[in-house]
Order: structure tokens, then C-alpha cells, then sequence
């Protein structure tokens, strides 16, 4: 029978601590002449995660996103490095993590498509140990919960993409694990899914999950994230908060200003300004909207409407900078 | 789709023999090891119940049965299922556009076909103690190489059938072994029930293997002609049929722009 | 029940619904014996002797034999087509227990094949079959499929573990219905081949099943002389032992295939 040991409620140690975690791939490529090639999909990747929060961990494909989680989630041994997951050794005590947390790693796989939503979670539930008295019970909340009770004897072949994704997450919930990493859990999504989605990986956090999410939507990061690490090429380039990570890029605010009237002119006059950093200019016949980056943000609206004062000025927007602007600045430098 | 392919996948894992000839060693198994090991079953069943007389019968037959890959080889060809990705290539050439390429590679194959019957029949010899002595060399190899030669040309027919089947090379493998019981390989047609018998009158090789066994006790070319003719004649209908089969599967396919017959 | 039977338990379930789904993937399988038994039949015809018998039960035999080297042998490719290899790798319970489920079931299924055999033997060959001691039977077909699942294991995690052990089953198949006496009893086969029927868990195992469903096979049996309980006994724990060597390596295995998928990671393909 397994036991998982009750939430912990106050922090005393971390649910994830990964040290200088590496990891390279030895591929022999070839029939005849084996070739050796190293792939380093991570190269040094070090960071903790506190119990009860929904860390991100974000970075363009081929990053080491993915090979991260497998290795935090004892799927694929280090190079070198440790993890210490819920206060175990993710090379030793393999199975006592594994009895403890859910995986997503959704797509198109990880499903038997042939055979119905609650044979599957009936199957994973007896792998993962879930003792027999609770198992279908949990099977059947979990089917509630993410809205496929009905669908639940149907073959998963028959699902829409949107369903396979909940009942992916109902997988990854089927042993109530403490800790929970999702791969990019909204990817390929329809619009109203992913918000559904986000709103059950939010209630999760709230139930006193702990969760570790990847995506490249750094929309998604900033909404649901207590603290992101952005990841390029197996390293980590930064950790933080979403706020403190926008702080960064805090310099290149734009000034979005709608109007009719403005001519190139007008833009030159933009560009010459102190402290104007560029100016993209849509020249319309029928409205012209100008696109100012400047570290001044709304200092610069007494400047705008100087130089404008013949034209006619419908709207001006001051966008702050975004943690997609944070994160295209860190992984394109 | 993704149902689709491992269906297939699992079916062609799950196959004898697969179709990777082109690797060395699935081509050597097959040669050796398959053609040597069916022969020792089927004489050992024979020797326990029919006693030793049974052996050449039975080695001879099996040595002839190699020649059913031709068939299958010839499958392959016509209808292009090279590639396991379900999908008819016919889509870039018509099977009448095939049939030289087809007739091209058919030759390899009947000279493949030779080597295996060569093969077996050393097994015969030399491990199973048949006795080659009486042997009329021509007429064996005039019998032999015409068996290789119809059964490719049968193959021809089998393609035509095999569109209407999710997987054709299931069907075809499934052919080879169907053979064994019908075409007088181990034990002589006359053991079959009468309907079933029947049968035995379509394949070439029914033909073949008792050329084979009368040139190998000693029958010249002449004797044995009687018997080639009709092999012949079912090896060339059988071809023409298949032919046709094509030319209408195609027709078909061009109206309803379907190229798979599910 | 202990977690690991119910592991092995839901893992059958799993297949036995798989093969519900799609019961023709059993065809490529079991043709071969089928239609190797179909020509014993004939064969037996008009002769005198035990040979009805022979024909069903090798029949049998030779069926689970080849489901359980493509089915079993390729039960781990089965996750990875199915896209649900790594999944299952990272749940808590052992490959495995998960893939000992599977095996018992594609050795199971294989004895469809001794079904069909049954009654073309009954109904086409009028065949007479009657079994003389239907516990032992039994119990000796249960333990004969234990034995098969055993080396199903192993074909599992050699196929996984070599390119070449794939290619190797291709001519594995007959060799193994001939060295494991489905057909003929080995008495008949070179002596330097009978090692290697010794060796085989299922040879001593259907040696007890010949026994228990008739008594004319006892001259041929094994232990002849000896009476027939006595010998089924004595078959039976022979090929438990080497049973139990199966299991053992096929755990030793296994753990190897787990040790790979870890470090390598390309058991599975993006």
C-alpha cells in the first residue's frame, strides 16, 4: 500500500532542488560507419522550487526544457548534477518519488486510444499503486472534474484534442501527487480549453499542489507563475518573478499613439528625440499609429502631443513591457 | 491515422519473414535458417507418422514450396508496397505503367527463387539423405525454373486481390502458408477432401512440385511436359486475370478517386 | 491483493481489452501454426495411434509459441507505437510486472489457436478427443503458459535490448515448435538437439499435458515406466525450475532495459 505523507503545510526544505543539473546524449548515428556524435541537451541547470508554488520554466524549443523534467522526474539519469525531489534522491530513492508526483506530458501520446478514458485511468491508477478501495472512486471524481463522466466508456480515439489534454491532466492526477510537472499543458489548444486549463492549474495550486510548468507562452508564465526561469540552450539565464523579470526589459516601454494627420515628417521629429530608442510608423491613409520605444514611458506624452499639434490625436497607449519582452530580450541577445 | 499505423506496424512486426531483404541477415535467415527448419518439421511429423518413405516426399515438396516467396516478391512489386506507410504509390504510375518494371524485377526474383530451391535441395541431400541419384537434370531444371516463373506470374493475380485487403502483405504471407496444404507439399492432393482438391488445380506450383518429384526419380523433359504445359497455361491465366483485376481496380479508383478498396 | 499481482492483473486486463479491440492482430500470428498443424492433421489421417492428440495439443503449443514471440517479443514496442512507453516507465510498479501481465496474456490468446484446431480435428477430421485426467490437464496447461510467458519476457527485453535478437525471431519460430516436441516427440530429433529440448521449460510441460490426456502416450513420455501421476509430477517441477530460471533472468533483464531507458533515453522516439 503506498502512503504518501500528508501536505506539508509549513516550508521546512524545498519540493524540488536541482543542483548543476547536466545532461548529455552519446547518439550513434549510421548502419555501417557508427558515428559518435554529443548531444548536450542541458548543460548546467540549477534552481529550487518551494512547496505550494507554480514555478514556469520557459525557453525555446530544444532549450532542455523537457530533458529537465525527465530528469527531476527520475525519466532520464543526470550526467552529472543532482535533484532532490520532495526530499528524495531522484537517483536513489526512484521509486518513492515517483509514487508521489504526476506527469503531463501531453500530446498526442500517452494515451491507449483503443480502449476507453476509464479502462486507461483505471489502468495507470492500479500502476501507480492507488489502492483498490479508492481507485474508482478517485477515477470517477477525476472524470467529473475535468468534464468527461459522460464521454468516460467511450474509446479515447474518438476524443477531440481538448479532451485527450484533460484526460492527460486527469492521468497526471490519479495518485493525488503532491507535486505535479506539466510539460506544456496548454499547447495547441483552442482558446477556451487553455483558459480552462489555466483556471484548473490555478484551483490545483490552491488545493496546496505544488507545480512546475513549461511553456513558451509567456503570457500563460506571467498569468499563472509565482516565479519563472528562463532557460536557453541547457542554462538557466534568469529566475524570477514575472514583475521582477518585466523589470528588466523596463527600458523599452512603447508608446503606441493612434492618429490622423502625421506624416513622415512627424515620425523624423520622433526619432530625434532624447531618449527615443525607435519609432515604427504605420502611415495609414485614414490613421497613422506610431510605435515609440522609450525607456521614458508617459514622461514622453507632453513630447508627443508638442510635435502633434496639428494632427488630430485619437489614442494614445502606453504599453508596459511584457514578460514576452523580458524573454525575447533574454533568449535573443 | 495514428490507429491506422500501429495496426500496421503490428502487423508487419508480427509477420515471418519480414520484408527487410534487403538487409543481409534477414536475407540469409530467410534462405537458410526458415527454408531448413520448415523442411525438418514437416519430415519429422512425416517420419513419425507415415515411417521413412514419407521423407523424400515431403523434403522435395518443401524445397519447391520456397519458390511461394516469388509470389509474395512479386506482390510487393506490382503494388509497390515497399514502403510500410499504407499508402498505394499507385498514385504516381498506373499498374499498367508497372508491368515492365515489374517483368524487370520478376527476373531477379526467379533467379532468388532458383538459389533457395537450390538450397533446400542440398538440405534434402545431404541432411535428410534424398536420393538425387536418378536425377534428369534438365528436366528438374526446366521444371524449377518454370515453377519460379508462374508462381512470380501468380503473384501478378495475388496483387490484383490483395487491394481489396486492409493489408495486402498480411494476405500475400498468409498465401505462402496456405500452399503448404494444397498443393501437394507434404502429402499428395489426393489427401485432401475432395472439394478442397479442387483447389490445388489453380496454383502453379501444384504442377511444379510433381514435375520436380518425376524429374528427380528420373523422368525426362518429355515425360514431364504434359504437366509443365498445364502449369504454364495456369501460370499465364493466372497472369492475365491478375492483369485485368488491375486495369479494373484502377478504373475504379479513377471514378471514385479512391486508391485504397477498404 | 499484493500490489504486484494486481499490477500483473490490470496489465492483462489491459491487453485482454486491446485484443477485444482488435482480435484480427492475432491472424499473422497463429497462421503459421495453424496451418502447420492443419498439414499434421492431414498427415495423421487413416493412421493408427495417438496422433489426433498430438496434432490438437502441438497445435496448441505451436500457437502460443508464436504469439508469444511476436506479441510478447514486441510487448515493449507495443507501448512505444502506442506513444505510451515513457508513461509507463515513470509510474511507481516495476516494466517488469507491467510487461509479465502482457506476456501471460499473448500466451493465453495463443492457445486460440489450439480452439480452432479442436474443431477442424473434431468436425473435419473426426478426430476422437478425450482427456483422462482433466485436473492434471489443467494444471499442466496452466503452468506449460507460465513457462511460455517466462521466455516472452525474455524476447521482450532482448528485442528491446538488440537490433539483432529482432531479426533472430524471424527464424526462431519453427526451430522452436520442432525442438519443443509440439509435434513429434523428440525421441525422433538428432541426440545433439535434445539438449536443447531439455533446456526448454514447455517441452517438459507438454510431455505432462500428452500424459494427463491420454494414457497411450505413456510409452512415449519421458519418464517411461513410471507411472503416470508420477511423471506429470516430475515434468512439472522440472519446468518449474527452469522456470523460475526464466523469471530470474528476464528480472535481471529487465532492470537492464529500465538502466537504458534512463541513461539514453531513446527508447522512445520524439
Amino acid at each position: 500500500m503506498v502512503e504518501l505523507p500528508p501536505q506539508k503545510a509549513s516550508v521546512s526544505g524545498k519540493a524540488i532542488v536541482a543542483e548543476h543539473l547536466c545532461k548529455i546524449f552519446n547518439v550513434t548515428k549510421g548502419m555501417l560507419r557508427r558515428n559518435k556524435t554529443e548531444i548536450v541537451a542541458v548543460k548546467d541547470v540549477s534552481f529550487d522550487v518551494d512547496y505550494g508554488e507554480l514555478f514556469g520554466l520557459v525557453g525555446p524549443n530544444g532549450a532542455g526544457k523537457t530533458t529537465t523534467i525527465k530528469m527531476l522526474t527520475t525519466m532520464l539519469i543526470p550526467t552529472s548534477g543532482k535533484a532532490t525531489v520532495l526530499g528524495f534522491d531522484n537517483e536513489k530513492d526512484v521509486t518513492r518519488i515517483r509514487e508521489r508526483i504526476g506527469i503531463v506530458l501531453g500530446g498526442e501520446r500517452g494515451l491507449y486510444t483503443r480502449v476507453s478514458a476509464i479502462d486507461n485511468l483505471r489502468y495507470f491508477a492500479d500502476l501507480y499503486g492507488v489502492p483498490p478501495s479508492v481507485r474508482d472512486k478517485r477515477v470517477k471524481e477525476l472524470l467529473e472534474f475535468m468534464g468527461l463522466w459522460d464521454r468516460a466508456r467511450d474509446r479515447v480515439e474518438t476524443y477531440s484534442k481538448g479532451m485527450k489534454q484533460r484526460l492527460h491532466l486527469a492521468r497526471g492526477l490519479i495518485n493525488d501527487p503532491e507535486l505535479i510537472f506539466l510539460d506544456e499543458p496548454t499547447i495547441g489548444l483552442d482558446p477556451e480549453i487553455a483558459i480552462e486549463t489555466r483556471k484548473m492549474i490555478k484551483e490545483l495550486v490552491e488545493k496546496g499542489k505544488t507545480i512546475l510548468l513549461t511553456t513558451h507562452y509567456m503570457f500563460e508564465a506571467d498569468e499563472l507563475c509565482n516565479r519563472v526561469a528562463v532557460i536557453r540552450n541547457g542554462e538557466i539565464v534568469a529566475l524570477d518573478t514575472p514583475s521582477g523579470l518585466k523589470k528588466y526589459v523596463m527600458e523599452t516601454s512603447v508608446v503606441e499613439v493612434e492618429g490622423f494627420g502625421i506624416t513622415e515628417k512627424e515620425v523624423a521629429r520622433f526619432r530625434e528625440l532624447a531618449g527615443v530608442l525607435s519609432v515604427s510608423a504605420d502611415l495609414g491613409e485614414n490613421k497613422q499609429v506610431l510605435k515609440i520605444q522609450t525607456p521614458k514611458g508617459s514622461e514622453i506624452i507632453s513630447e508627443v502631443q508638442e510635435i502633434l499639434r496639428n494632427s488630430r490625436i485619437y489614442d494614445i497607449k502606453i504599453k508596459e513591457p511584457t514578460l514576452e519582452d523580458a524573454y525575447l530580450k533574454l533568449v535573443t541577445d | 491515422m495514428n490507429h491506422l499505423r500501429i495496426f500496421l506496424s503490428s502487423a508487419v512486426f508480427s509477420f515471418r519473414a519480414q520484408f527487410d531483404w534487403l538487409n543481409p541477415s534477414m536475407y540469409l535467415t530467410m534462405k537458410f535458417v526458415l527454408s531448413l527448419s520448415q523442411m525438418a518439421f514437416f519430415v519429422f511429423v512425416g517420419l513419425f507418422i507415415r515411417g521413412p518413405e514419407a521423407i523424400p516426399f515431403i523434403a522435395i515438396g518443401n524445397a519447391l514450396q520456397s519458390l511461394s516467396w516469388n509470389t509474395v516478391f512479386a506482390v510487393i512489386n506490382i503494388t509497390g508496397h515497399d514502403k510500410w506507410d499504407g499508402t498505394l504509390p499507385l498514385v504516381l504510375a498506373t499498374p499498367a505503367s508497372r508491368l515492365p518494371l515489374f517483368i524487370g524485377r520478376a527476373m531477379i526474383h526467379v533467379l532468388d527463387g532458383l538459389l533457395s530451391v537450390a538450397i533446400s535441395f542440398f538440405f534434402a541431400a545431404f541432411i535428410f539423405g534424398v536420393n538425387f541419384g536418378q536425377t534428369n537434370a534438365l528436366a528438374l531444371t526446366v521444371a524449377v525454373v518454370l515453377t519460379s516463373f508462374t508462381m512470380s506470374g501468380f503473384g501478378l493475380l495475388i496483387g490484383g486481390f490483395s487491394f481489396h485487403f486492409r493489408n495486402p502483405l498480411v494476405f500475400a504471407n498468409i498465401f505462402t502458408f496456405v500452399l503448404l496444404i494444397f498443393c501437394g507439399i507434404n502429402f499428395p492432393v489426393q489427401d485432401l477432401p475432395p472439394q478442397l482438391q479442387v483447389a490445388s488445380y489453380i496454383f502453379p506450383l501444384t504442377y511444379g512440385v510433381t514435375a520436380a518429384r518425376n524429374a528427380i526419380a528420373g523422368a525426362t523433359l518429355i515425360d514431364i511436359s504434359p504437366v509443365l504445359g498445364q502449369q504454364l497455361a495456369v501460370g499465364l491465366a493466372s497472369m492475365l486475370l491478375g492483369y485485368f483485376l488491375f486495369q479494373a481496380f484502377e478504373r475504379s479508383a479513377r471514378k471514385t478517386g479512391k486508391m485504397e478498396a477498404v | 491483493m499484493p500490489k504486484t499481482l494486481r499490477v500483473i492483473f490490470s496489465a492483462f486486463r489491459m491487453a485482454m481489452l486491446h485484443w477485444m479491440a482488435d482480435p484480427q492482430w492475432i491472424i499473422p500470428n497463429i497462421i503459421a501454426p495453424f496451418v502447420f498443424t492443419t498439414v499434421a492433421l492431414t498427415l495423421f489421417k487413416d493412421s493408427t495411434g495417438p496422433f489426433g492428440l498430438y496434432a490438437v495439443l502441438g497445435g496448441g503449443m505451436m500457437g502460443m509459441w508464436g504469439n508469444t514471440l511476436y506479441s510478447s517479443g514486441y510487448a515493449i514496442e507495443f507501448e512505444k507505437w502506442q506513444g505510451t512507453l515513457e508513461e509507463v516507465l515513470v509510474a511507481p510498479s516495476k516494466l517488469l510486472h507491467v510487461i509479465t501481465g502482457r506476456a501471460v496474456s499473448n500466451a493465453l490468446f495463443g492457445l486460440t489457436n489450439m480452439v480452432a484446431i479442436l474443431l477442424i480435428a473434431a468436425f473435419g477430421f473426426r478426430v476422437p478427443l478425450g482427456i483422462a485426467d482433466p485436473f492434471l490437464f489443467a494444471v499442466s496447461l496452466i503452468l506449460t503458459l507460465l513457462s511460455v510467458s517466462a521466455l516472452g519476457l525474455i524476447f521482450a527485453s532482448a528485442f528491446v535490448l538488440s537490433r539483432s535478437a529482432q531479426a533472430l525471431t524471424n527464424g526462431l519460430e519453427t526451430p522452436l515448435y520442432i525442438v519443443s516436441g509440439s509435434m513429434f516427440p523428440i525421441a525422433l530429433l538428432p541426440f545433439w538437439v535434445h539438449p536443447a529440448a531439455y533446456v526448454l521449460g514447455p517441452t517438459w510441460g507438454v510431455d505432462a499435458i500428452r500424459l494427463a490426456t491420454s494414457s497411450e502416450y505413456a510409452s512415449q513420455s519421458f519418464w517411461t515406466g513410471m507411472n503416470v501421476n508420477v511423471a506429470i509430477f516430475l515434468d512439472l517441477t522440472v519446468m518449474l525450475l527452469i522456470t523460475l530460471a526464466y523469471a530470474a533472468m528476464a528480472a535481471v533483464l529487465f532492470k537492464v532495459v529500465e538502466k537504458r531507458a534512463r541513461i539514453k533515453g531513446t527508447l522512445v522516439e520524439a
